[in-house]
């Protein structure tokens, strides 16, 4: 039993690694189609990415779009967050499902309601119109990581600075926000991947004032499967990595200079 | 068709566009908010491009020469699709200026209103308030290597899954479509029109599960050829010379291949309509179009373009002599039917 | 004294209204009002009445798309289960690198684009990709196609929806005390009835999680099938889609739309009852 499962498990990390692993050599292929394994290896369609505006803009207006969703988003759900972690008033339970309400909704459903409404507020087509609504799912996630973080937070720590005399704006400054930085880095993270990623919402309502590379990416995958996804994908998957990799590189590296420190 | 009723009543929208716009332009924002509003004097001229062969051939003979001409600088985008053109028209926030309709769509787009009157840039040009640009042809267009002993004829033998195994793909577009199913249910190319919808359905009903790809763009068309995804596909001859040209192993017929003839159309109120204007009329005259089809492999429609195609062009033309005679035409004004209305009926079939 | 004494509370409780009230202006704005507009639409577009929901109701295509969309939407949630319960399950009891390691994986899976996900089984099970060409390579003459299938379509959304379920069962699995299982092998349980009685319960609340978050996205999902799918087994979310963009029928779209959501809501609200909906994306 524990064996066959040890071996069910095994083939679903292939699984699971697969397609995430397929995309690199794919993107090194010289072919104009998805052939398997390549003809031929080179730096073509990198090349094409990296020079190609019709690839570029939608690159740059996702960044842009999913920036200034992450501050508007962190703008709103910072305040929210503390009301509901640390307060009790009437109707908090409502506001807790208000929070999550966004994420209940299929995207499908919402960009039909975003593509009608910003169509009178002459806002589809603008990167006005896709940051308002990508700010709208961006809620919950962000509430979700805040809030985690805001229950573990230990309050003696205040009260301790409050008693030692600090006005509550002290201790806000110098006490609840250094603590809370990492969870503020990380809930802003996952609104800025919730935009960056969202795909739905943007291909009813970019257009071509604001269109975002999931929105490119999609067209381009529909009709016809253009070598240079590939790229993208690679691309993508290597911030990922990176992104992931990161603290632990960080993590050696400081307990390396920690070592070196300790033996001078 | 939702397309007419622009301005819908309701007491509180009035009201909450204002407040909302007047919120927008106080958080500072109101630049990114108005695309249209810096854009109506801007030298920018936006297309809706078909992609591949057809922007190459457009960019080099059609956009980089009117740009070098008028200081118009030319953006495209794509999809081509009717459905934005009504869109368009319908939120009054503009994707494209200037697109191409095909014989399908012009017809139910100047009923339906989304197209800017136009002149005829040269006589007999005009058609539904579109100036005729090329005629292309969807072909019949097989693998060389799906294991046949038999080379496939016709529209009737792309049904005929018994004598030629294999997944098909067709366009998802009934306009094309239908007329296809009844020239392989033995209608005479003739007598097609006005259409039995209910006889093409019936006939479509036999191929359906063996049509694995119902294409919605040419590139596409040409990948899942390419690919060898399907074996035998209804494929514009232009995609279809592309996947030829990439070396795959395939060939095709024009026997019975189905003409249809591109418009160029001006969307309707569009801010950009004098640039617009000037781009039709530039891109239908004689030298231009006449370059624009001898790379691409279209026939062009203004007659007087001829005079300027190459013979090494023509082969591969579907109106030049000795290929056009294989062909047939579509009679859009006696179709049989409403195309949006049938569009609709073909979408629910696809699904059911 | 009196009067600062009796402002306090009231001071208390309007903070965290006005804490809030920037956010809930915001999405009455900007999220509520264009889904009370899907509702407005489907009632008054074209003509105001109920034709739409009776049309997608009572037409036999809509009811087939949405059979279709549940069966793949439990399809879905019964594969992820079947791939996440013995991964999970693994990487409980595996040395703690490699579950970093397996866990490392899966939140790189996780964070990818699920459109760079849809397009890598895109390749991998194209006519020229590496499963055919394998299948191929090991003497398969003639491989089925694999693209443009459900089984194309329902393969990347059980890998694209796995790592909710994977994680979900993890936390819980996490959570077991080893002893007990140790004591209820000692009392004589072992293999399947370990399993059945003891484990399986102990990781309800996860598979409960899993499934449920799973089994909702999968109702709403658009791209994969979209782009993967075979064109006979349209899922809703497609179909709306297509409604709008191709037919600009914006009435019988948000029809669609709004029965897609009260069925989701439906699921959801049953959930909230029973464990928090706080908790389920936890």
């Amino acid at each position: 039993m524990n064996t066959f499962i040890r071996w069910i498990g095994i083939a679903v990390v292939a699984f699971i690694a697969a397609p995430l692993l397929i995309v690199v050599p794919m993107s090194f292929s010289t072919a104009a189609s998805l052939q398997f394994p390549p003809p031929g290896w080179g730096w073509q369609y990198y090349q094409a990415y990296f020079s190609d505006p019709s690839w570029l803009r939608p690159t740059w207006n996702s960044v842009f779009i999913a920036a200034m969703n992450t501050l508007l988003t962190m703008a709103l759900v910072v305040p929210a967050t503390f009301a509901l972690v640390r307060h009790k008033f009437w109707g908090k339970s409502a506001a807790n499902l208000m929070m999550m309400m966004p994420m209940a909704v299929p995207h499908i459903v919402m960009a039909i309601g975003y593509y009608s409404y910003f169509g009178e507020l002459k806002l589809v087509h603008s990167k006005l119109g896709v940051i308002l609504a990508h700010t709208c799912l961006s809620v919950p996630i962000t509430f979700l990581v805040l809030s985690a973080n805001l229950k573990g937070f230990d309050r003696t720590l205040e009260r301790a600075a409050r008693s030692l005399g600090a006005t509550p704006r002290q201790v806000f400054l110098h006490i609840t926000l250094p603590i809370l930085r990492p969870g503020l880095l990380i809930s802003a993270l996952f609104a800025f991947i919730q935009s960056f990623d969202e795909t739905v919402v943007a291909i009813f309502i970019s257009g071509r004032n604001a269109e975002t590379l999931p929105r490119k990416m999609f067209d381009s995958i529909r009709e016809e499967a253009d070598p240079v996804i590939a790229v993208i994908s690679t691309l993508l998957f290597a911030i990922v990595f990176a992104g992931l990799i990161a603290p632990s590189v960080i993590k050696l590296i400081r307990r390396m200079t920690a070592k070196t420190a300790q033996q001078r | 068709m939702t397309i007419n009723n622009k301005k819908k009543t309701s007491l509180i929208r009035p009201n909450r566009r204002l407040f909302l716009q007047g919120t927008a332009a106080l958080a500072g924002a109101s630049a990114l908010a108005a695309p249209s509003i810096g854009r109506a004097q801007s030298k920018e001229l936006y297309i809706n491009s078909w992609g591949g062969p057809w922007l190459e051939a457009a960019t080099e003979n059609l956009f980089t020469p009117f740009t070098e001409a008028t200081g118009i600088e030319i953006r495209t985008v794509s999809p081509v699709s009717f459905a934005k053109l009504a869109a368009q028209v319908r939120t009054g926030v503009y994707e494209f200026d200037v697109t191409t309709l095909g014989g399908g769509d012009i017809v139910a787009a100047n009923n339906a209103g989304l197209l800017e009157p136009i002149e005829e840039s040269y006589p007999g040009g005009l058609f539904q308030n579109g100036v005729g640009s090329h005629a292309f042809a969807t072909m019949m267009a097989w693998r060389t290597d799906a294991g046949w002993d038999e080379t496939p004829q016709s529209w009737a033998d792309f049904w005929d899954v018994e004598r030629f195994p294999g997944g098909r793909s067709l366009q998802r577009y009934p306009a094309r479509v239908l007329p296809l199913a009844l020239l392989a249910d033995g209608v005479a190319p003739e007598d097609l029109y006005p259409l039995d919808i209910d006889r093409a359905f019936a006939k479509l009903d036999e191929i359906k599960e063996h049509v694995r790809v119902w294409w919605t763009g040419g590139a596409q068309s040409t990948q899942i050829l390419r690919d060898g995804e399907v074996d035998m596909i209804g494929i514009w001859h232009g995609r279809y010379f592309e996947a030829e040209d990439a070396g795959a192993p395939v060939d095709f017929t024009w026997n019975q291949a189905e003409l249809d003839n591109a418009y160029w159309v001006v969307a309707k109120e569009t801010p950009n309509m004098e640039a617009a204007k000037m781009f039709v009329e530039f891109a239908t005259s004689a030298e231009p179009l006449a370059g624009f089809v001898s790379q691409a492999n279209y026939g062009a429609l203004n007659p007087a373009a001829d005079a300027f195609v190459p013979d090494a062009a023509k082969p591969r033309m579907p109106t030049a002599p000795g290929n056009v005679e294989q062909t047939f035409g579509q009679d859009m004004l006696n179709w049989g039917g409403d195309p949006q209305e049938v569009a609709m009926r073909f979408d629910e079939w696809l699904a059911s | 004294m009196g009067f600062k004494l009796s402002t306090l509370p009231d001071r208390q409780n309007i903070w965290p209204w006005l804490l809030l009230a920037p956010l809930a202006i915001y999405l009455a704005l900007f999220f509520l009002v264009p889904l009370v507009e899907v509702g407005i639409m489907s009632v008054t577009e074209p003509p105001p009445g109920l034709a739409n929901y009776e049309r997608v109701l009572t037409g036999s295509l809509y009811r087939k798309v949405f059979l279709n969309t549940f069966g793949t939407a439990l399809l879905v949630t019964v594969c992820c289960l079947l791939v996440g319960y013995p991964l999970a399950y693994l990487m409980s009891t595996v040395s703690k690198r490699a579950a970093m390691a397996i866990l490392l994986l899966i939140t790189m899976s996780f964070w990818t684009s699920f459109l760079v996900r849809t397009y890598a089984w895109m390749v991998l099970l194209g006519n020229n990709g590496p499963v055919i060409w394998l299948m191929q390579t090991l003497g398969i003459q003639d491989p089925p196609p694999l693209l443009f299938t459900r089984f194309s379509s329902t393969l990347a959304m059980v890998h694209i929806l796995a790592p909710y379920m994977i994680m979900n069962i993890y936390t819980v699995m996490q959570k077991i005390d080893p002893s007990l299982i140790r004591s209820a092998e000692s009392m004589g349980a072992y293999g399947r009835s370990l399993f059945r009685h003891v484990y399986l319960p102990l990781t309800a609340p996860g598979i409960a999680n899993g499934s449920v978050l799973v089994f909702v996205i999968c109702l709403g999902f658009y791209v994969t099938p979209v782009l993967l799918g075979s064109p006979r087994e349209q899922m809703a979310a497609g179909l709306i889609g297509n409604q709008i963009e191709q037919f600009l029928a914006f009435g019988l779209g948000s029809a669609m739309a709004i029965v897609l959501l009260v069925v989701t809501l439906i699921i959801l609200g049953l959930y909230h009852r029973r464990f928090g909906l706080d908790k389920l994306y936890g």
